[in-house]
């Protein structure tokens, strides 16, 4: 079952872990909007590993002044649920 | 080297060609083969692992293809199919 909803404000996860990942450096820590619950898909991060264990995925749009703190547009990014947390 | 700044401008060639020599086309061919036997994942996750290994003033200096070549050797040799040197 997929934690968030479309709507929903979700901060990226800030830890820089140890090998592949597809999150991002510049989205670590900050906070965007879920766009879209996209169907499950295995964790790249645990894939390079041998490992096939399958997460939702989330389209998330952050506003670029939230990222680099200038520009009007957006960036949407495809987010594993576990590079996801909860914004109270 | 994700997520780096600092780079300037994306080079962009907009000339519709998907290579631009014919070693580009068949490193292509090799990791489209690779992929289909299972060798590697076809998500190309281990690809992208592969080529966030490359040694950083190697990366820099590589072209695209450059990178996705040196990535399938890592992989072939650490898998045990392609021999050392």
């Amino acid at each position: 079952m997929a934690r968030f909803a479309a709507g929903a404000r979700v901060r990226a996860r800030a830890a820089d872990p140890d090998g592949h990942t597809r999150l991002p450096q510049y989205a670590r820590g900050h906070i965007g909007e879920v766009v879209e619950v996209r169907p499950t898909w295995q964790l790249p991060d645990e894939a390079v590993r041998g490992v096939s264990r399958a997460e939702p995925v989330y389209a998330v749009r952050f506003r670029a002044a939230e990222l680099w703190g200038s520009g009007s547009h957006c960036v949407m990014l495809d987010m594993w649920e576990s590079y996801l947390e909860e914004v109270p | 080297m994700g997520g780096q700044t600092g780079f300037g401008p994306v080079p962009t060639e907009d000339d519709g060609q998907f290579f631009h020599a014919d070693w580009e086309a068949r490193v292509y061919a090799i990791i489209r083969v690779l992929q289909r036997r299972g060798v590697i994942n076809a998500a190309f996750d281990d690809l992208r692992d592969a080529i966030e290994r490359i040694a950083p003033a190697e990366y820099l200096a590589m072209s695209y293809y450059e990178r996705w070549l040196r990535a399938a050797e890592m992989l072939l040799a650490e898998r045990g199919l392609l021999a050392d040197g």
